[in-house]
């Protein structure tokens, strides 16, 4: 399948925001939506740092197609390059319109640790039963969202909008998120180690480095380690 | 799609075009495929409204200077709150209803710099609104009497030292809730109601300014009645006999042309004559990109906008400009040339502007005092919505030596619509022009990127016409997407200079920036057919009109942008 990369998974989720204005109020249902995700921006943390095994994730709200340039290359097209008698306004013609989105969409990208199954529906199912309030902050936004009240609903919506693709953030394993965390803290430790130790005699290194491995417990993933969204020290 | 009210007819009062009422409930959004329907929430009501067409007849600007930051953004957090956006009214269970008082905003460079938008940014605007209005005066001909040094104090002292720098303008819109528009005592009525609105509106604004703990000040300065100095800009429709007119204090119809553009569902039907004018005699309307940032423009582009495009998306940049109107100068010029003229006087007036002072008919369908008969005729039976088809649909194709509407009139240099694409072959009658075909793709081609979006109304009161310096004139905003490309180009090259209209340096007649200089002194040509024995009409020692007593340039955020720059996430990268 197209979005397992070993144990990892990547999961598109493109889902319709409802048109039209909030009722009793003068904003858009998807105004909204990117006005509530930029508020996590001013959290401690994402709400996402409670959702298990998330290595990456982004939000953001799709508006429109975007235009690269004036559409063209067709039959007629190059016809009207290489025998000026076929008049311009023909190949214009036949140009397609522009095209344009019939609702703008909420996309959620992210990827997490699905393990050997290959499946989203644990780590989905894991994102309902940590954050389910947030989640409907911004999904009861989207259409049909409404009926949406357990874990089996969510992951049934979800694979609804999903779109399959093959995109990955670049920056992590395919490891449980414990264990790339635990590798992370251990890299950085291990660095400091390694500067502070610097020049020192083979006994001091042997004695410090024993301390070392007692502070940084590398077989215990919890502690010490970073913990899911910690982003300060 | 439409409401009556506002296919934006505009009779002999300003309130033809009143409130949304019969509005029915029209798509907010994308509903048909294909087809571009602009996120109206998204868009302030300020950049697809002009508030007087829509019963808000009075109004205040009031310019703020930031004093502290974070303060400030505060501030702003708690204006968007109020904002009025571009949505559509209408008075059904589930509408929206115009607000009593609506409020926009909007900012200069200065501003933006205070309130942290990041350099990365900030650099993304462009240069002649960094550099702001004062000091593209060469370019825009303020000199003279229209130098910055006779301007209002707040715009004299802007951008001279920082706490007197204007950072935030802030529109008060008040709507006069007009039950019926026939009765004078019902106008009377919702002009005095308008009144109240518009305290309740400042009041509200003074009480925010005081909750943001000095972080904003307001800035005073603005010229009023008697000299006084005032901390806002207080603007009103003229009033006629007790009624309010859509007229500005020379007498002239003001606002009929504005352009329409893609995406603006109470727009569609006012198409012809304000879109872009097409080969096979069609209207189309403008790209959205020439008016709001973050759209396809009429070059197939996306105009050149600040990262992240967040920012720039759904907002534009407003030229605000105070005019100030030498009505003794004008009035007595008209009647001086008047006297000569064949035509008369008051077709003269037509000739300055290129449609008739009564009711605005345009002078190419009404060239002459019988043709103005029958338009009048046919226009006092005509419903609401053929009245306004007959004021702007019309081309230039039958008047292109200008015999009819003069090169220099206000109407063909702010909107040449397929006038400019002129010419004429070797043995042609002298003086005689033709359309050119051939050379463009459309027949407007030299003029959709020059179309501007104007917003305003006058100011003051003419209480003694023998005199010019009365507090009288018009405010005028003028929104579009590149201030360079179309505002400054429309005034430096169409309204100061005629080189395009083939009428060497003959300026705008009423906008122009006419010297006072004898060795300099402006004339105008008013054309006759060329085929006919009749002879030209030269307009000579034109004073100077219209002087500027201020402005700046803008930016007019998106409803998201303005969220972001309050909550101080505006994030380039």
């Amino acid at each position: 399948m197209s979005n397992v990369a070993g144990n990892a998974y990547g999961l598109s989720i493109l889902s319709p925001i409802k048109n039209g204005r909030v009722p009793g109020k003068e904003i858009a249902y998807a105004d909204l939506v990117r006005d509530q995700l930029q508020a996590w921006n001013s959290e401690f943390n994402s709400p996402m740092a409670l959702v298990p095994q998330t290595y990456l994730c982004r939000f953001y709200v799709l508006d429109d197609v975007v235009t690269e340039s004036l559409p063209g290359g067709s039959f007629p097209d190059t016809w009207s390059d290489v025998l000026p008698v076929v008049p311009d306004s023909l190949r214009r013609d036949v140009m397609p319109k522009q095209d344009r989105l019939q609702s703008r969409y909420l996309v959620f990208c992210c990827n997490f640790y699905a393990g050997p199954a290959g499946t989203p529906d644990a780590y989905l199912r894991g994102m309902w039963e940590a954050i389910n309030g947030r989640i409907h902050d911004i999904w009861d936004n989207c259409y049909g969202f409404e009926n949406i009240h357990h874990a089996s609903d969510f992951i049934t919506y979800m694979k609804k909008c999903q779109v399959t693709t093959s995109l990955y953030f670049n920056g992590s394993t395919d490891q449980p998120l414990e264990e790339q965390l635990k590798a992370l803290y251990m890299k950085q430790e291990f660095t400091k180690f390694a500067i502070e130790n610097q020049g020192l005699s083979a006994t001091a290194i042997r004695a410090n480095y024993r301390a070392f491995m007692l502070r940084t417990q590398l077989n215990d993933l919890q502690m010490p380690s970073w913990q899911p969204g910690q982003y300060r020290l | 799609m439409i409401c009556k009210c506002q296919a934006g007819n505009r009779g002999n009062t300003g309130f033809d075009s009143l409130i949304c009422q019969r509005h029915y409930s029209e798509p907010l959004f994308r509903k048909s495929f294909m087809s571009k329907q602009l996120d109206l929430l998204d868009i302030q009501g300020h950049v697809l409204r002009a508030y007087g067409r829509f019963s808000y007849p009075k109004a205040r600007y009031v310019f703020l200077n930031i004093r502290h930051s974070g303060r400030a953004r505060r501030f702003v957090d708690a204006i968007t709150q109020r904002v009025t956006t571009a949505v559509c009214w209408g008075k059904g269970p589930n509408d929206m209803p115009p607000p009593e008082w609506a409020v926009n905003i909007a900012f200069t460079y200065q501003g933006l710099k205070e309130l942290e938008l990041p350099r990365a940014s900030l650099i993304g605007f462009s240069p002649e609104f960094v550099e702001g209005m004062k000091h593209r005066k060469d370019i825009l001909g303020d000199d003279g009497p229209s130098a910055p040094e006779h301007w209002d104090p707040i715009w004299r002292d802007n951008r001279e030292t920082r706490d007197k720098d204007v950072h935030i303008f802030i529109a008060l819109n008040a709507l006069a809730p007009v039950k019926s528009e026939s009765a004078l005592t019902d106008i009377q009525q919702a002009m005095a109601q308008c009144d109240v609105f518009l305290e309740q509106a400042y009041a509200w604004l003074l009480d925010e300014v005081k909750k943001s703990e000095a972080g904003v000040v307001i800035l005073g300065g603005n010229r009023g009645d008697d000299g006084a100095l005032l901390d806002y800009q207080e603007v009103k429709v003229v009033m006629e006999n007790g009624m309010p007119t859509a007229k500005e204090h020379f007498g002239y119809t003001d606002g009929i042309g504005d352009p329409v553009f893609e995406g603006v569902p109470y727009d569609e039907a006012r198409v012809r004559g304000r879109g872009k004018q097409m080969a096979d005699g069609s209207w189309a309307p403008l790209a959205t990109g020439e008016f709001l940032l973050g759209h396809i423009d009429e070059a197939q582009e996306y105009p050149p906008a600040p990262r992240p495009i967040l920012l720039a998306r759904n907002g534009t940049y407003m030229v605000y400009r105070k005019l100030h109107e030498n009505v003794a100068s004008f009035d007595k010029y008209l009647r001086q040339e008047g006297q000569k003229y064949p035509g008369g006087e008051e077709l003269l007036a037509a000739k300055f502007v290129g449609r008739w002072r009564d009711n605005g008919a345009p002078l190419v369908s009404a060239p002459d005092a019988e043709s103005k008969k029958k338009f009048d005729e046919k226009f006092a039976q005509a419903s609401l919505a053929e009245q306004d088809r007959m004021l702007s649909d019309f081309t230039y194709d039958n008047d292109m030596s200008g015999a009819k509407c003069p090169f220099s009139a206000h109407l063909r240099r702010i909107n040449p619509r397929a006038s400019l694409e002129m010419g004429r072959d070797p043995g042609d009658i002298p003086g005689s022009y033709k359309t050119i075909t051939g050379a463009f793709d459309t027949p407007g081609a030299l003029s959709n990127r020059r179309r501007i979006l104007r917003r305003g109304l006058p100011y003051g009161e003419v209480k003694d016409r023998s005199r010019d310096d009365g507090n009288h004139g018009i405010i005028i905003m003028m929104l579009n997407a590149d201030i360079n490309r179309q505002f400054e180009f429309v005034q430096q090259q169409w309204v100061n200079y005629g080189n395009d209209f083939k009428a060497g340096n003959d300026k705008e007649i009423i906008l122009g920036n006419h010297s006072h200089d004898p060795r300099f002194a402006s004339k105008a040509v008013l054309q006759v057919d060329p085929a006919s024995e009749e002879v030209p009409y030269i307009l000579s020692n034109i004073p100077r009109f219209v002087e500027t007593r201020g402005g700046e340039y803008f930016f007019i955020p998106s409803m998201t942008a303005l969220r972001m720059i309050a909550r101080g996430v505006i994030d380039p990268t």
